[in-house]
């Protein structure tokens, strides 16, 4: 039972019960936080930079495969998580979505326009209902700008408003992220760690953007400060019917935040599904390893967890492993004998469970696996899950 | 007598800016065989805690200004800097959140390894190689005859990890301090060098004092724990007994900050309104006051000591029967622990005295029912859920 993952370029009819995407609709109805229909549709993209050698004549020696074929979906008012470890391509895809970068191949689709090459004024347009908050309020913000300059920019650079038309906004941004607009006129480094990513937040919102790419939003702030990010984050979806592109290396904070999550590995996606699939059954070994390295505050269940631990590194871009670029790592395979195909095949993403895909040749071999693979929970009755859209 | 013993540790920084109270009263106690586990925010004083046992804080800004420590009953301070030398790496060894800062860049593995060896132990060259090989092959390092030929930059971060902990390890110390030793890691490598650290550490009954943020870590790791904010110890428990009856606000704080992987579905966070203390100004009251949601009058004006949890009980500071002690006026109880807010009845916390004191982050406004309320030229004003009658702002000082 495979398929391939909506959004790419063939959509064949899956055995599946319920239809993967073989229509928009299809594949809307099985949204979970969002009104149905897909924003953005990502499929094979490829984003490679090259590598080159010599100084006068620079020969080009080979390519940084940094996104190496990524298909996803994300639907209006729904939050996509994309996880995964350093290096693995997540800033690569999230700025090549948002066209900072032009794809070395595949397509990108925003609300029906395809975007894979737009330039000169289409770009600009769609620019303005995608944007970016960054990782690093230190360094993401012009220390020579005010704040309400920063806040205020894009609404300069897209000749919104008139003047005064664009200060009141500017002041409303300031109480949408909870700061106080008559210090609009300090500069960054007068701010705090968290209140400049509020910044950074307010200048996101001033053009009233549909999709929000946050890259690692809250990677760079007190641990005491991360929650008011993330709140503040949920809040203005609520209140804006925004959608996310929620970019982070910890999947308990991706978790939270999201309905669906994406599993990047060297360049791919290696699993995609709801978030609550994902966690309570992962089909990708690398994913399984990942959910029990991540550490749980609590020694009780710190105590009877037992640990997938992966041996060795991630393997550099430039040259990634053949076959499954997992291969390298991968505790299944080593159980299973190491079978050839891993070293040779590419697997697929394909959809193992309705609306749960993951790529892998041994998905079904998992369950196989000793108990004690799995990762831990606390042991907590779960509640039905919550069912209803967060916009 | 504990192998390490930190009492009323007080350091400062003299910038040019004025006076950072960094460290402002620690004490600590750790056993031989035990790992206490130091965890705070950035800039709560834990690096600069061990710097200052170390005798290795940064000269002439840094500043032992009270307090003592001592090593197996030795007081550190009266050492001369050769045997303090001496001390280091033999008998209390260091690793860092970023090895390339204690690694050589210019030398190869293996010249730094003998150097090591060499420096504490009188041995031949040939006999610290192979020393030296038995402890990478030890931590993990595929083909360490090969490797010892490398230059640290040949190694990927986590091997490196790996590399700081087998020179640490080399001279079997009694005390292992690891400042942050994964933060700079992925979770896969961070699981695989903790799992590396725990076990070389049980089997050689190394005492370690585990420097971190992440509450999961010391969860894992740690035996007990001290909680750090702005240069104090507010809590410390055994590693079971904190996280199941956390008593400090600040620890039930971060505990319902931080979202867990294994929490229930659409299970808020409950963030720590405010910001970090700046340091530059010195201590009045407790230092958590200004952002904490049990305070009463008392805790703006004086400073509560680390008492245990149990009034008058007797105090253990290290062990399986270790104290539970908090420093606050007003421990959350149980329930409220567990909720993460206050629930007593109409509770809400202290105004500072007079409007006079600074918001705990002046340039941030409310923007939930159920966060703080600033009032113009008032203090902040909770209002909390539940708690509908607000009482009437303090009369400000126009600021
Ligand atoms: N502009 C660039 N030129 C060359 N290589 C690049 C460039 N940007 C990224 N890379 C490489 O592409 C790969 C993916 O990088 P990317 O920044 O997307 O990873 P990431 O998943 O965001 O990692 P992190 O968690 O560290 O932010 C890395 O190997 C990186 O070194
Ligand atoms: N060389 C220095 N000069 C001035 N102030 C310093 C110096 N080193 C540290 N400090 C200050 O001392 C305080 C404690 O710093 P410390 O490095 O111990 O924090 P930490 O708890 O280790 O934080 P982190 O988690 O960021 O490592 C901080 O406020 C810091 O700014
Ligand atoms: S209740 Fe008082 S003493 Fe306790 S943490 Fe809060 S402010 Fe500090
Ligand atoms: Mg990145
Ligand atoms: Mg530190």
């Amino acid at each position: 039972m495979t398929a391939r993952l909506p959004g790419t370029a063939e959509r064949p009819e899956t055995g599946a019960g319920d239809a993967t995407a073989s229509s928009r609709t299809a594949t809307a109805s099985a949204g979970r936080g969002a009104d149905g229909h897909a924003l953005l549709e990502v499929s094979d993209l490829r984003m490679y930079f090259p590598i080159t050698e010599g100084i006068l004549l620079e020969r080009h020696v080979g390519d940084v495969r940094a996104v190496d074929g990524v298909s996803l979906e994300i639907r209006r008012g729904e939050t996509l998580g994309l996880v995964g470890e350093s290096g693995c391509g997540k800033s690569t895809t999230g700025r090549a979505i948002t066209r900072l970068y032009r794809p070395t191949g595949g397509r990108i689709v925003f609300d029906g326009t395809d975007i894979t090459r737009a330039e000169g004024e289409p770009l600009r347009r769609i620019r303005r209902r995608m944007q970016m908050i960054f990782q690093d309020p230190y360094s993401s913000l012009n220390p020579r700008m005010t704040a309400a300059g920063i806040v205020g920019e894009p609404l300069d650079i897209h000749a919104i408003g008139t003047k005064t038309e664009r200060r009141e906004r500017v002041r409303e941004l300031f109480r949408i992220v909870g700061l106080d607009p008559d210090f609009g006129e300090r500069y960054p480094h007068e701010f705090s760690g968290g209140q400049r990513q509020r910044i950074g937040v307010a200048r996101s919102l001033a053009v009233n953007p549909d999709l929000i790419v946050a890259d690692e939003p809250i990677s760079a702030l007190d641990v005491s400060i991360q929650a008011q990010i993330i709140n503040l984050l949920e809040r203005l979806q609520a209140q804006f019917g925004l959608t996310y592109l929620f970019i982070a290396h910890d999947l308990s904070v991706v978790r939270h935040i999201s309905d669906r999550i994406a599993v990047m590995y060297l360049g791919r996606i290696v699993e995609l599904a709801g978030t609550r699939e994902l966690h309570a059954a992962p089909l990708h070994p690398y994913s399984v390893a990942l959910l029990s390295a991540v550490p749980i505050p609590d020694p009780a269940v710190e105590a009877r967890r037992r640990r997938v631990i992966l041996r060795g590194d991630v393997p550099n871009p430039a040259s990634p492993p053949p076959g499954c670029h997992f291969h390298t790592r991968c505790w299944l395979r080593e159980r299973l004998g190491n079978p050839p195909e891993c070293e040779t095949v590419s697997p697929p993403l394909a959809e193992w469970r309705p609306r749960h895909f993951a790529a892998c040749h041994f998905v079904d071999r998992l369950g196989e696996m000793p108990e004690s693979a799995a990762p831990a929970t606390s042991g907590v009755s779960r509640p039905p899950a919550r069912e209803t859209p967060p916009a | 007598m504990a192998l390490l013993e930190v009492r009323d540790l007080v350091v400062q920084f003299h910038t040019h800016d004025g006076t950072v109270h960094a460290v402002n009263g620690v004490s600590l106690d750790v056993e031989e065989g035990e790992t206490l586990g130091l965890v705070g925010e950035s800039g709560c004083g834990k690096s600069v805690t061990n710097l200052a046992v170390m005798r290795l804080l940064p000269r002439p800004a840094g500043r032992i200004v009270g307090g003592q420590v001592r090593f197996e009953g030795i007081d550190l301070a009266g050492l001369p800097e050769s045997q303090m030398r001496e001390l280091r790496g033999r008998d209390i060894a260091m690793i860092f959140q970023d090895p390339m800062t204690s690694l050589n860049p210019v030398l190869t593995i293996e010249e730094q390894m003998v150097e090591t060896i060499r420096a504490h132990r009188d041995v031949r060259q040939a006999e610290a190689r192979e020393r030296a090989i038995e402890l990478l092959r030890m931590v993990g390092i595929p083909r360490p005859e090969a490797r010892l030929k490398s230059f640290p930059h040949h190694f990927s971060g986590g091997m490196r990890q790996r590399v700081m902990i087998a020179m640490a390890l080399a001279l079997e110390p009694k005390l292992l301090i690891a400042d942050e030793p994964t933060t700079a890691l992925d979770v896969t490598i961070q699981a695989q060098v903790l799992e590396l650290l725990q076990r070389l550490t049980t089997e050689r009954g190394t005492a370690v004092i585990l420097i971190t943020h992440d509450l999961g870590v010391v969860a894992g790791m740690a035996h007990r724990i001290n909680v750090m904010y702005a240069g104090f110890v507010v809590e410390t428990g055994l590693t079971t007994e904190l996280f199941a009856h956390p008593r400090h606000p600040y620890t039930v704080g971060l505990l319902h900050s931080i979202p867990r992987l294994d929490a229930e579905e659409g299970e808020p966070l409950i963030p720590i309104e405010g910001t970090p203390p700046d340091l530059r100004r010195p201590p009045v009251g407790c230092p958590f006051a200004p952002r904490c949601a049990w305070r009463l009058p008392a805790c703006w004006e004086d400073n509560p000591a680390l008492e245990p949890v149990l009034r008058g009980a007797t105090v253990e500071t290290t062990g399986p029967r270790a104290t539970h002690r908090i420093a606050c006026w007003n421990p959350p109880l149980p329930q409220e622990a567990a909720a993460g807010r206050p629930l007593r009845e109409g509770f809400v916390p202290a105004p500072p005295p007079g409007g006079t004191l600074r918001a705990p982050s002046e340039l941030e406004v409310p923007v939930e029912e159920d966060l703080v309320v600033f009032e113009p030229g008032g203090g902040p004003v909770t209002a909390l859920p539940g708690a509908h009658e607000l009482p009437e702002p303090p009369a400000g000082d126009g600021r």
